[in-house]
């Protein structure tokens, strides 16, 4: 039996908002880590390329936390994991809201229901609102095993750290549809931040080439920089963004820890107790001609070393150097082989470009159901034209298909309290 | 083949480039000596052809043919990387390759001033002297930064545009300059949701826009569907005179010019059922088409009967000299 308990201020429970909307560019689950001292989410990107780990201190972040795990003693834990939508729909935006305006909470109590004489295991929220108002949401959790990605920041020579402020302007420059991002070291006091995608074939398709994008920024901009120069690393452009979106909302700036190409960097952050760590797998610098691709996708799920958290105390050293040299190539693998989450269409969200009045000019969108007239009472209508959740099948399947087939070797012992596609009622998704 | 040139307005680029993308992905941009010319030619709809003279300034083309490049550009990139220069101190454009492959790059040179940064410097003591806190905040607050875009665009050869060819129509039967655009727009979306309503279940019929217009300063648009016929009329908007020094034949040729004739008919207070000149156009297509309206131009609309429609909008220069132009032909459908 587990004791887990604790308080969150409207503060802090619109910062779990913002880390949950961070982790779900990452992945559909998160899973949760509680400990007697802190408290951890962490989520692991489909093709296991992306780690982050945001924890949360029990003292500073929390008014009241309270974890006694079931067992281990001082060193034990409480996992689980959870949807990450469930999560979300649950810590709102707008939960802090100094003029008290609809959503906004007087504080957020969280425990979790965990015990062998209870019929059902629930993760329990109540979000206490002004005017006595009290809203209790019971979500289903599953436990597993956490996994931890090790990074050992003492090979990692090359640092820099940044303001995430300046860091948000520059990837607002990027193209919408990048893949990836060179982060170069140039000798000439500058650094570059270089948004691209491969290639794709002659002829007319050229002209859908998305743009690329160099914004070249001097190295005294940033508040530390050393890094070897001439030294070229690539990561994921859509991780980068999600990163820096997520450090801007906590004012706060960027550290970048890396050696070298094909071995992890690491991004770190924090204020006000929170501290979050995304390690990401790299790849080399793209104009050498020297790496042919490598076809080994079944190696990339050694990225993340799968280690027991305990153990990650005394473990030294990083994870063996794992992905390929062409990273690509593994990817388009991946792809493929596994079941990739499937790309959701979003709109430029993050665009620094805000729908002021030139919207007004673009073509109407006809298609667009909401802006229509009318009040359309016959029962004949197409459903199909009205957005709706999609029911839980489609989502747990694809779920199957990737996270739990690396997680269901060390999810022995535990048995899930409760599959989440048994639970039909919660409407969640 | 060399083309340079530094954008001299950011702000009326970026907005045609918009514009023009409402109504195609690819453009035909002509750089020659003295001017830039865009070119739509979708597929169907509307074609565009523009020419611009004020967007670039020191600006250098070469090429073999006669110091003329044809480029096919997309515009939704070409915009993006625009967009990224509105707060530019400076913004230079030029035609260049990387591995084989032409390409626009923009690079782009911002000023930041906006400082979570020095405004807050962390860990700094404000007890120091002032000579060094306030080099440290000069230094922070403008940080210069350098952006690249590459649009990727297709080399044309004299060959493939030869055959291209502005439309020719003949002289319209009524011009007449249209009401606010935003107006405009927002009415003819507003009638095209409607009829769109009405003609849900099923059917596949285009939505059609009926516009009329008389040499009285009348405009009237209307929408017909089997449910419902709307329409609105505008009085009091202005039939510039024709100027007998542009006209083949002078004075003659401006009294045989069928809006001559057409200013006999009709009446001003739109009433009257003769005087009109109406095309049919497409709803979606001219909701794309007043996208242009981003640009605040003046815009004749020149009406042939039961043919075509054509816009010429006046883009607002803030030099003396000639005005831009960007002229629509709307095609008039029959049914």
């Amino acid at each position: 039996m587990v004791v887990l308990n604790f308080t969150l201020t409207p503060e802090a429970a619109s910062k779990v908002h913002d880390l949950l909307v961070c982790l779900g560019k990452f992945s559909d689950t998160v899973a949760i880590e509680a400990r007697r001292d802190r408290f951890t989410f962490t989520a692991l990107n489909s093709s296991k390329s992306a780690y982050a780990a945001l924890t949360l201190d029990a003292k500073q972040f929390f008014t009241r936390y309270e974890c006694v795990p079931s067992h281990g003693g001082s060193d034990g834990r409480f996992t689980c994991s959870m949807y990450t939508k469930a999560l979300l729909s649950v810590f709102k935006s707008r939960l802090h809201d100094p003029l008290g305006r609809d959503g906004a909470i007087d504080r957020c109590e969280v425990s979790v229901q965990d015990r062998a004489d209870e019929t059902q295991c629930r993760f329990i929220i109540k979000m206490v609102c002004n005017q006595g108002v009290v809203k209790t949401y019971k979500l289903t959790y599953e436990a597993v095993d956490v996994m931890h990605a090790l990074f050992d920041r003492n090979v990692a020579k090359n640092r820099w750290s940044m303001q995430a402020g300046a860091m948000k302007e520059y990837i607002e420059y990027f193209g919408t549809k990048t893949e990836m991002l060179d982060i170069f070291a140039g000798e000439d006091g500058r650094a570059v931040f270089k948004s691209y995608t491969e290639k794709v074939s002659n002829g007319k398709e050229v002209l859908k080439h998305p743009l690329v994008t160099a914004v070249a920024v001097n190295t005294s901009d940033f508040e530390e920089f050393d890094v070897q120069p001439g030294l070229h690393i690539i990561i994921s452009v859509k991780d980068f963004k999600a990163i820096v979106v997520h450090a801007d909302t906590m004012k706060t700036s960027i550290k970048a820890y890396y050696s070298h190409p094909t071995r992890p960097l690491q991004f770190s952050y924090g204020s006000g107790g929170l501290v979050c760590e995304f390690t990401l797998m790299t790849s080399g610098d793209y104009n050498a001609t020297a790496f042919a691709p490598t076809p080994t996708p079944q190696v990339t799920g050694r990225s993340m070393s799968r280690t027991h958290s305990s153990a990650t105390n005394d473990h030294r050293g990083m994870p063996p150097p794992v992905e390929p040299a062409s990273r690509r190539s593994s990817r388009r693998e991946l792809g493929t082989s596994k079941k990739a989450s499937p790309p959701k269409p979003q709109p430029d969200s993050e665009s620094l470009f805000v729908p002021d009045e030139e919207s007004r000019w673009e073509p109407a969108n006809y298609e667009n159901e909401e802006e229509m007239l009318g009040w359309d009472a016959s029962a004949d209508r197409d459903a199909g034209n009205f957005p709706t959740f999609r029911d839980t099948g489609s989502f747990s399947r694809a779920d199957d298909g990737s996270a739990s087939q690396g997680q269901s070797e060390s999810m022995e012992g535990i048995a899930a309290s409760q599959h989440v596609s048994q639970v039909q009622g919660l409407g969640l998704w | 083949m060399r083309f340079k040139a530094s954008i001299q307005n950011i702000t009326t680029f970026t907005k045609l480039t918009a514009s023009l993308n409402s109504l195609g992905p690819l453009a035909w941009v002509k750089l020659s000596d003295d001017q830039v010319g865009f070119t739509i030619i979708p597929e169907q709809g509307t074609q565009v052809w523009a020419s611009k003279d004020s967007i670039f300034e020191t600006y250098t083309v070469q090429s073999a043919a006669n110091n003329v490049i044809n480029l096919e550009v997309p515009l939704g990139p070409l915009n993006r990387a625009l967009r990224s220069a509105l707060n530019a101190t400076s913004a230079q454009i030029r035609l260049t390759k990387r591995d084989n492959m032409p390409l626009l790059a923009l690079t782009i040179v911002t000023t930041s001033s906006s400082n979570s940064y020095s405004a807050f410097p962390a860990g700094a003591s404000n007890d120091d002297e002032f000579g060094p806190a306030f080099d440290d905040d000069f230094d922070g607050g403008n940080r210069e930064t350098i952006i690249t875009q590459e649009v990727p665009v297709r080399v044309l050869g004299p060959d493939t545009v030869a055959g291209l060819h502005e439309p020719q129509t003949r002289e319209p039967d009524v011009h007449i300059i249209l009401p606010p655009l935003m107006q405009l727009k927002s009415i003819s979306d507003r009638f095209t949701k409607l009829a769109l309503t009405g003609a849900r279940e099923g059917s596949t019929t285009r939505t059609r826009i009926d516009m009329s217009a008389n040499m009285h300063g009348c405009l009237k648009m209307s929408i017909k569907t089997d449910a419902m016929s709307i329409s609105s009329v505008w009085t009091d908007l202005s039939n510039p005179d024709l100027d007998p020094n542009h006209m083949a034949g002078g004075e003659i040729g401006l009294a045989e010019h069928p809006s001559t004739r057409m200013r006999l008919l009709g009446s001003a207070d739109g009433r009257s059922e003769e005087g009109w000149a109406s095309v049919r156009i497409d709803a979606k297509d001219w909701g794309k088409v007043m996208s242009v309206g981003r640009l605040g131009g003046r815009v004749i609309a020149c009406f042939c009967h039961e043919h075509a429609l054509i816009l010429y909008v006046y883009l607002p220069s803030d030099g003396l000299e000639d005005e831009s132009v960007l002229t629509y032909y709307v095609s008039s459908y029959s049914a």
